[in-house]
C-alpha cells in the first residue's frame, strides 16, 4: 500500500547516503594528509631521542606493545601500552612545572586525559580508547533526520495534492493508508538517522577505533536524538496535511519560523512590547518538538549531561507531541475529498 | 455479476447541487455509459461511488451492501485526468499496483502497455496526456476488477487506441464485469454501450437502452431558400416532438409520420428534405439542449 512512500524514502536516502559518502571521502584525504602530525608516534620518538633517555621495548602476554621511555635527566618517565587500534594507554610522570596548569579532565571525542599532582610531580594518564559520547554522534545525526524529517513531512499534503483518486482507490481504510505513509516515514528518518551515525563512526574510525558506550546518557541520547526528528516530522506532517494546498511553504518556511520562535522566546523583555512578544513566542514554543532540547554541558568530573530540566519529561513529550501531531494529520487526511 | 444501486445520491458544494437526486441501477456484464454535459455531474457521481466524495444524502450499494475498502479490491478507476506521478517510471506504478490489488495481473499491464505502444520504462512526466490516460487504462484493466468506472477512458488518445480501449471495455463485459464510463465521444458511447444514462446539472433525465431510446423516432430536416420561411402549422403537428431551427434548416424530432411531415414540409417551400435516422448525439443533444425555436416561435413565424 505504501509503495509510494517508499520510493520517495529512498530516494531521499540516496542522496543523503551520496553527501555522507562525499563526507568519508574528504575523511580519508584528511586522514591521509594529517597523518604524520596526528601520530603521537613521533612525539613518543622526539622524547626517546631526548638526551639520555633510555628507551625499552616489551610484548605483554595479551599483546600489547609496551614501551617505557625513562629520562632521568628531565625526571621524566613515560610508559606507553600499544593496543594497536584499539588505542594506547599513556602514563607520563613528569615534574609539575612541566605538566599543564589548566583542566584536570579533558574529554575529547575517545581521548581521555586525567592530570593529578603527587607533590612536585605530576602524572597524565592519555586514554586514547575511551567510550565516545553518543551526543556527538546524535547531534550530527539530528541535523541529517531533521532535515530529511523536512523532505518527508508532506507525505499525505503529496498525495492531495493530485493524487488522491490513486491513494483512496486502494483496498484499505484511510486510517490504515496514513499510518503506514506515516510508519514508512518514520523508518526512513530512523535510517537516516542511523546512516549518518555510521558515516561518523566510519570517519572516526579512520583515526582511531572509537568505542560506542550505549548506557546510561548516551541511551538518553540515542533516544532524545531519534524522539526529536520524529515529533518534528510529525507537527510538520499535521500542518502540511491541514494547509495541503500550500504544503511546500510550510516546509519552506518550518525552520526560519522555529528559529525565530525559539530566539524570540529566549530574549530577555526590557519593556511591555518585548514581555508581549517574548510571552506569545514562549506559548508557540511550547508546540515546537525543538523547544525540548537541551544542549549537553560537561560536568565537573569530566561526564555529560543534560542541561535543564528532566529528561524523562522532555522525552516524554516528545513521543506525546510526535502522537498527537500524527493524530491530528491521520484526522485531516480522514476528511479529505477529490 | 456485480450490480450497482444509486439511490437519491445528493452531493451539494457550498450553494452548488453538483449532483441532485440521482438514482440509478447499473446492472452487471454490461457496458453503461454515462453523458451529460460539461459540468452535469458525471463525475462527482464517480467520486461518491468511490467514496472520493462523500455524498450529502444518498447510497450507492454494490452488490446490495454500501462500499467498504475491501469492495475495492474489486473496482477499477480510471480518472478524469492524469494523477499518475510523474517522478516515477511506468514501471513503478505497475508494481504500485501489484502491491495494491491482490488479483492484479503485471503480465497483463505490461501486455497492455505494448498494445498502446508505451515504454514502461519511461517516467510519467516524459508521456503525453494520450499515453498517461493509456497508462491508467493499462493499469485498470489489469486489475482483474469485477467494475470498472472509467471517467473519459479516451480522453488524449489516438483514434487507434481509442479502439483498443472500447473494445477492452466489452470484452470486459462480455467476461461478465460491470463497465461504466463517461465519455463526451458520443460514437464511442454509441459504439460501446448497451445502456446508457443522461446527466445533467447534477440530474438523470433519460436512461434506457440505446435501441429502446432511439424507438420510431425519426428526425426530418429541411433546407428552405430564406431564412424568412413559414412552417404552415407542421410544429403544432401532435407528432412533431420538438422544431431546431439554424438559419435556413429547420429538424423536426418526429415520433412517427416521418414521410408525411416531410410532404408537408416540401410544400411548406423546403428545398432539400431528408428524413434521417435519429442517432444517439440527437438523443443526447435533445436530452440536454432547449430547442432553438419553440413551436410557438415558429407558429409567430408562419403567422407573419
Amino acid at each position: 500500500m505504501n509503495y509510494v512512500e517508499w520510493l520517495r524514502i529512498r530516494n531521499c536516502l540516496r542522496i543523503v547516503a551520496i553527501i555522507l559518502a562525499i563526507l568519508v571521502v574528504l575523511a580519508v584525504i584528511l586522514r591521509v594528509s594529517v597523518s604524520r602530525y596526528m601520530s603521537s608516534e613521533a612525539w613518543i620518538a622526539h622524547m626517546a631521542m631526548e638526551n639520555g633517555a633510555k628507551e625499552t621495548h616489551t610484548v605483554l602476554p595479551d599483546g600489547t606493545k609496551r614501551m617505557i621511555i625513562d629520562d632521568p635527566s628531565d625526571q621524566t618517565h613515560i610508559v606507553v601500552d600499544d593496543h594497536g587500534y584499539a588505542g594506547r594507554h599513556i602514563v607520563i610522570t613528569e615534574p609539575s612545572s612541566r605538566a599543564h596548569r589548566e583542566d584536570s579532565h579533558v574529554n575529547v571525542g575517545s581521548v581521555h586525559v586525567e592530570e593529578s599532582r603527587h607533590g612536585s610531580m605530576t602524572t597524565t594518564i592519555v586514554d586514547t580508547n575511551g567510550a565516545v559520547p553518543m551526543i556527538y554522534y546524535m547531534a550530527i545525526a539530528d541535523v541529517v533526520a531533521l532535515i530529511v524529517a523536512t523532505i518527508l513531512a508532506a507525505p499525505l499534503a503529496r498525495e492531495i495534492d493530485g493524487h488522491l483518486e490513486i491513494a483512496l482507490t486502494k483496498p484499505c481504510s484511510r486510517v490504515r493508508y496514513a499510518l503506514g505513509v506515516i510508519g514508512v516515514d518514520v523508518a526512513g528518518i530512523v535510517a537516516a538517522s542511523v546512516l549518518t551515525v555510521l558515516a561518523f563512526y566510519l570517519c572516526q574510525l579512520l583515526f582511531e577505533s572509537p568505542r560506542l558506550d550505549f548506557s546510561g546518557i548516551n541511551a538518553r541520547a540515542v533516544g532524545m536524538g531519534i524522539a526529536l526528528p520524529l515529533a518534528w516530522y510529525a507537527m510538520l506532517c499535521a500542518a502540511t496535511t491541514w494547509l495541503n494546498r500550500a504544503y511546500g511553504a510550510v516546509q519552506g518556511f518550518a525552520w526560519p519560523v522555529a528559529l525565530l520562535i525559539g530566539v524570540l522566546a529566549a530574549i530577555q523583555p526590557s519593556n511591555v512590547v518585548t514581555l508581549f512578544v517574548h510571552d506569545v513566542a514562549w506559548a508557540l514554543s511550547r508546540l515546537d518538538p525543538l523547544s525540548y532540547v537541551s544542549m549537553a554541558t560537561p560536568t565537573s568530573n569530566g561526564s555529560i549531561a543534560y542541561a535543564g530540566a528532566d529528561f524523562g519529561l522532555r522525552f516524554s513529550i516528545q513521543v506525546l507531541l510526535f502522537v498527537v501531531y500524527g493524530a491530528l494529520a491521520v484526522w485531516q487526511w480522514q476528511r479529505v475529498e477529490a | 455479476m456485480s450490480t450497482i444501486t444509486i439511490s437519491n445520491l445528493r452531493k451539494v458544494y457550498g450553494p452548488i447541487a453538483a449532483v441532485d437526486g440521482f438514482s440509478l441501477e447499473i446492472p452487471g456484464a454490461s457496458v453503461f455509459g454515462i453523458l451529460g454535459p460539461n459540468g452535469a455531474g458525471k463525475t462527482t457521481t464517480f467520486k461518491c461511488m468511490l467514496g472520493l466524495a462523500r455524498a450529502t444524502s444518498g447510497v450507492v450499494l454494490y452488490d446490495g451492501r454500501p462500499l467498504v475498502p475491501a469492495t475495492l479490491e474489486r473496482i477499477a478507476y480510471v480518472p478524469e485526468r492524469s494523477v499518475l506521478y510523474d517522478w516515477m517510471t511506468v514501471e513503478e506504478h505497475v508494481e504500485m499496483n501489484r502491491r495494491a490489488f491482490s488479483a492484479f495481473n503485471p503480465a497483463r499491464a505490461f501486455e497492455l502497455l505494448e498494445l498502446f505502444n508505451v515504454d514502461r520504462r519511461r517516467r510519467v512526466r516524459a508521456l503525453s496526456k494520450g499515453m498517461r490516460t493509456a497508462v491508467m487504462v493499462a493499469l485498470a484493466f489489469a486489475q482483474s476488477a469485477e467494475i470498472l468506472v472509467l471517467d473519459e477512458p479516451t480522453g488524449g488518445l489516438d483514434p487507434i487506441n481509442q479502439r483498443h480501449v472500447l473494445s477492452l471495455m466489452i470484452n470486459e463485459a462480455a467476461k461478465g464485469n460491470s463497465v461504466v464510463f463517461s465519455s463526451h465521444q458520443i460514437g464511442q458511447v454509441e459504439r460501446a454501450a448497451e445502456q446508457i444514462a443522461v446527466m445533467d446539472r447534477g440530474r438523470l433525465i433519460l436512461q434506457g437502452l440505446v435501441d429502446d431510446l432511439k424507438g420510431d423516432r425519426k428526425i426530418v430536416e429541411g433546407v428552405f431558400p430564406d431564412v424568412r420561411f413559414v412552417l404552415d402549422g407542421i410544429a403544432n403537428d401532435p407528432r412533431v416532438a420538438r422544431v431546431d431551427r439554424t438559419e435556413r434548416i429547420v429538424r423536426l424530432l418526429v415520433t412517427g409520420g416521418a414521410n408525411d411531415i416531410a410532404s408537408r414540409l416540401s410544400a411548406a417551400g423546403a428545398m432539400g428534405v431528408r428524413i434521417l435516422d435519429l442517432n444517439l448525439e440527437d438523443i443526447f443533444l435533445y436530452a440536454v439542449s432547449p430547442a432553438t425555436a419553440t413551436t410557438d416561435i415558429v407558429a409567430k413565424g408562419s403567422s407573419s
